[in-house]
C-alpha cells in the first residue's frame, strides 16, 4: 500500500468565472521529490495556495497525511493550522520578515508552534527561558544546515537573492514540517547558486526526511532533482511521469512550445 | 515660475516665509462674529516688538524671523553634516557605555532616582498635580496604545473607550454610581484594579475578535465607532452612569492592612509614587514582552502577514491579544484617574482624547518604548506649560493647532518618531561587540 502524504482529488478552484484549477487529481508519496511544472498561468501557484490553506477550492478534496497522525482535510483550514500540521512553504517572490535578521527570521519559525504565553513572556520565568534556549539552538542548527551561519546577524533584506532563498527554506524547516513546498526556488539565482540549491534541496530530503514538492521553471534543475513530475496547463493536469517520460510527452511539448511545434515534430 | 523655484535658495526662502506666515496666523488673535477678518488682519497688524526693543507690527517681526530661519537652515544644510559628524564622534564614548550591562543599569538607576526625587525638586502644586494627572497617567496610556499601534501595527482610534470602562468600573465597584455596587459592597479602590483590567480586556476581546479580521482602515473606523458608543452610553444611561453629570463621590485609594492605615489623596505626591510604581511595572512587562516570542510574532505579522501565517502564526489570535493588552492598560489608567480626581463625567471621554494618546505614540516613535515614554512626557509637559503660563493670546483650545503642526513637522523630518524603534539596530550592534544574545548562542556560552 502506498503512503501518500498529499492526496489531491478532483479539485476545482474558481475565481468568479475564471477557472484556476480544473478537476486536478494528483498525489505525493512520502519522502518523494515531486515537481509540478507548466507554463505561466497554468495554476501552479494556485495549487500551492490551495495546498496550504490560502485558497479554498470549491470542489474536490485535499488530504494531508502526517506521520502518526489522522489524515487532515486541508480545504477549510486556515494557513497557520496547515503549517502546524506539518506543511511548510516558500514563496515565489521570497517573503522574508525583512527588517529582522536571518537569525530572528528562523527563530520565529522555530517557536511559532508553541503556545502564546503572554504571562510567561512578561514574567520571563525558567520555562520561558528554557524555551528560548531550545529555539536558539534549533535556529543555529538550521543556519548551519543551509550554510548561513556566518550571516545570522545580517538583516534579511540585505541578503543576496540566493541566500534569501536558503533562509526561506530554513525558516520553513524550523517549523519541523513533513513536507516542504518550494515555489520557484531557483528564480533569480545564478548558475552556481542554482547548483548549491539543488544540493541543499536533496539534503533536506535525505537528511531530514522531509518530502519536497516543487514548482520550477528551470527545466535543468527540475529534471535533475525531481523523481516524478506533473504537468499543468490551463489549470488541468495534462501529463505525469518520470523526467524521461515527460521529456518525451507530445502534449507537454505542445503546451510549452505551441501547437505548430508539435505539428512539425509529427512530420519529421 | 517653475524655473524660479528650481533654485534651491529661492525655494528655501519661500518655504521659510510660507511656514512663518502659517505660524503668524496660528499665534494671532481670534476673529469674532462682528468682524470675521479680525483674526486674519490682526495676525499681521497687531503691535509686537523684538524682545521689547523695537515697537512695530507683527508682520515685520515674522518677516525677520523668516529670514533668520532661512539663514539657519541654509547654514545647517551646508555645515550640518560636519556638525553632526563631530557630535556623533563626541557621543560615541558615552553611547558605547550605555550598551554595556553596567552602563545600562546605571542609567536605569539614575532615571529611577530622578523619578523618585522629582516631587521634592518640583514643589509647585500645579506641577505636582500635573505630574500625576497629565503626565504619569498619559505615559501609562501611551505605553498601552503602543502595544496595539506600535507592536502589532493596528490603528486604534477608540482607545478612550477602554479608559472610560476602567474609570466607570472604579466608580461602580466603589459604589459611586447610581447603580448598586456589586453584591452591595463598597469595595476599596484596589479591588477595582483587577476588575477594571478584566472588564476592559473583555471589552477588547469582544470588540477585537470579530473586527481584527478587517484590514487597517476598516479597523480604525470600527474602533472609532466603539469609542463613540461608550461615550454615548455613559452620557445617556442616566440610571446607571449618572448621565452627563457623572459622579463626584469616588473615594481615594486607601490601605487598611492590620495596623497599617493609609489614605492617598491629600496631596498629589502619594499618588505620584503609586502611579510611578505601576508605570515601572508596565514598563518592565512590556519591555520583556517586546523581546519575547510574542513580540517577535507581532513583528512578523506587521512585516508580512501571509508569511507569518505560513510559519504557523495565527494572526487573529496575536492581534486580539495585543488589543486586549492595550485595552487592559487603558482600563487600569482609568482606575488611577477616577480615584485620583474623584470625579468622572462623559464629556472627558471624547475622540479628541484617543487622538491625543495616538499623537503621543506617533510623536515618540511607534514601537519604541523609550520613545513613547519620552514622547508622552515631552508633549504633556509642553501642553501643561502652555496651560500654566500661557503666552499672550494663547487659549487652551489652541493646543491642538500646535500639536497638529508638530505632527506635520515630525512626519517631514523624523517620520519614525522622536526615538525610533531601534531594537534591530541595537541587537546587531551588540552582537558585533560580542554582547548580544545571538553571539552567546553562536559561541555556545549561554548564561
Amino acid at each position: 500500500m502506498s503512503d501518500k502524504i498529499f492526496d489531491v482529488d478532483h479539485v476545482t478552484l474558481r475565481f468568479g468565472g475564471v477557472v484556476s484549477l480544473n478537476d486536478v487529481t494528483l498525489h505525493q508519496e512520502r519522502g518523494e521529490i515531486l515537481a509540478v511544472i507548466g507554463p505561466n498561468g497554468a495554476g501552479k501557484t494556485s495549487l500551492f495556495n490551495s495546498l496550504t490553506g490560502v485558497y479554498q477550492p470549491q470542489e474536490g478534496t485535499i488530504t494531508f497525511q502526517g506521520r502518526d497522525a489522522k489524515p487532515m482535510s486541508v480545504i477549510g483550514k486556515k494557513p497557520h493550522r496547515v503549517s502546524t500540521a506539518g506543511v511548510a512553504r516558500t514563496f515565489q517572490a521570497s517573503r522574508m520578515f525583512s527588517a529582522l535578521t536571518a537569525f530572528e527570521n528562523i527563530k520565529i519559525g522555530a517557536e511559532s508552534h508553541r503556545g502564546i504565553g503572554v504571562i510567561g513572556a512578561m514574567l520571563r520565568g525558567p520555562a520561558t527561558r528554557r524555551d528560548e534556549r531550545t529555539s536558539d539552538e534549533r535556529t543555529v542548527e538550521l543556519l548551519d544546515f543551509v550554510g548561513l551561519r556566518a550571516k545570522g546577524n545580517v538583516i534579511s533584506s540585505s541578503l543576496s537573492y540566493g541566500d534569501r532563498r536558503r533562509l526561506e527554506i530554513a525558516r520553513g524547516l524550523a517549523t519541523s514540517p513533513q513536507v516542504l513546498l518550494l515555489d520557484e526556488p531557483a528564480a533569480g539565482t545564478n548558475p552556481s547558486e542554482k547548483l548549491e540549491l539543488t544540493t541543499l534541496i536533496r539534503k533536506v530530503r535525505d537528511e531530514m526526511g522531509v518530502s519536497i514538492l516543487l514548482i520550477e521553471h528551470d527545466m535543468k534543475l527540475v529534471m535533475s532533482l525531481a523523481e516524478r513530475l506533473y504537468v499543468l496547463n490551463f489549470g488541468s493536469v495534462i501529463a505525469q511521469g518520470t523526467p524521461e517520460e515527460i521529456r518525451a510527452n507530445d502534449k507537454v511539448i505542445e503546451a510549452y512550445l505551441g501547437s505548430t511545434a508539435t505539428e512539425t515534430g509529427d512530420r519529421s | 515660475m517653475k524655473r524660479i523655484f528650481a533654485n534651491v535658495h529661492v525655494k528655501r526662502l519661500f518655504s521659510a516665509f510660507a511656514a512663518l506666515a502659517v505660524l503668524e496666523l496660528m499665534t494671532g488673535p481670534p476673529g469674532s462674529a462682528l468682524s470675521p477678518t479680525a483674526g486674519f488682519t490682526g495676525s499681521f497688524r497687531e503691535a509686537a516688538s523684538f524682545f521689547g526693543l523695537f515697537r512695530t507690527q507683527r508682520w515685520v517681526v515674522f518677516f525677520f524671523l523668516a529670514l533668520v530661519i532661512f539663514a539657519v537652515w541654509s547654514t545647517w544644510l551646508t555645515w550640518g553634516e560636519r556638525v553632526r559628524g563631530v557630535a556623533v564622534k563626541a557621543l560615541s564614548v558615552p553611547r558605547a557605555a550605555t550598551h554595556t550591562r553596567p552602563g545600562r543599569w546605571g542609567i536605569y538607576v539614575a532615571l529611577l532616582a530622578l523619578a523618585l526625587l522629582l516631587p521634592h525638586l518640583i514643589t509647585d502644586p500645579f506641577w505636582q498635580a500635573a505630574m500625576v494627572e497629565q503626565i504619569s497617567v498619559y505615559v501609562l496610556l501611551a505605553l498601552g496604545l503602543n502595544v496595539v499601534v506600535g507592536f502589532a501595527g493596528l490603528l486604534d482610534l477608540g482607545f478612550v473607550a477602554f479608559y472610560a470602562i476602567g474609570a466607570y468600573t472604579t466608580a461602580w465597584v466603589t459604589g459611586a454610581l447610581p447603580t448598586a455596587a456589586p453584591f452591595g459592597i463598597h469595595f476599596n479602590n484596589f479591588y477595582a484594579i483587577p476588575i477594571a483590567i478584566a472588564l476592559a480586556m473583555g471589552a477588547g476581546i469582544i470588540l477585537g475578535a470579530p473586527t481584527l479580521r478587517l484590514r487597517g482602515d476598516y479597523l480604525a473606523i470600527v474602533t472609532l465607532g466603539f469609542g463613540e458608543i461608550i461615550t454615548i452610553f455613559a452620557n445617556n444611561l442616566y440610571g446607571i452612569t449618572g448621565g452627563s453629570q457623572g459622579t463626584n463621590t469616588i473615594p481615594h485609594f486607601s490601605l487598611h492592612v492590620g495596623p497599617i492605615k493609609y489614605l492617598w489623596g491629600l496631596t498629589p505626591v502619594p499618588y505620584y509614587y503609586l502611579t510611578i510604581v505601576f508605570v515601572i511595572l508596565f514598563l518592565i512587562g512590556f519591555k520583556l514582552l517586546e523581546h519575547s516570542r510574542v513580540g517577535r510574532a507581532w513583528t512578523a505579522i506587521r512585516e508580512d502577514e501571509v508569511a507569518a501565517e505560513s510559519v504557523g502564526i495565527n494572526p487573529l489570535k496575536y492581534k486580539v491579544m495585543a488589543f486586549a493588552i492595550g485595552a487592559s492598560t487603558a482600563g487600569f489608567a482609568g482606575v488611577v484617574t477616577a480615584s485620583q480626581s474623584n470625579t468622572i463625567f462623559p464629556s472627558s471621554f471624547t475622540l479628541q482624547f484617543s487622538i491625543n494618546i495616538l499623537v503621543l505614540v506617533i510623536f515618540g516613535g511607534m514601537g519604541s518604548i523609550t520613545g513613547v515614554v519620552l514622547g508622552a512626557i515631552v508633549i504633556q509637559t509642553g501642553s501643561m506649560y502652555l496651560l500654566h503660563t500661557p503666552p499672550s493670546g494663547y487659549q487652551p483650545q489652541d493646543l491642538y493647532i500646535y500639536l497638529g503642526a508638530l505632527l506635520v513637522v515630525m512626519m517631514i523630518f523624523r517620520p519614525a518618531g522622536l526615538v525610533p524603534s531601534r531594537r534591530r539596530h541595537r541587537e546587531i550592534g551588540l552582537a558585533e561587540k560580542g554582547e548580544g544574545h545571538m553571539n552567546e548562542v553562536l559561541t555556545g556560552d549561554t548564561p
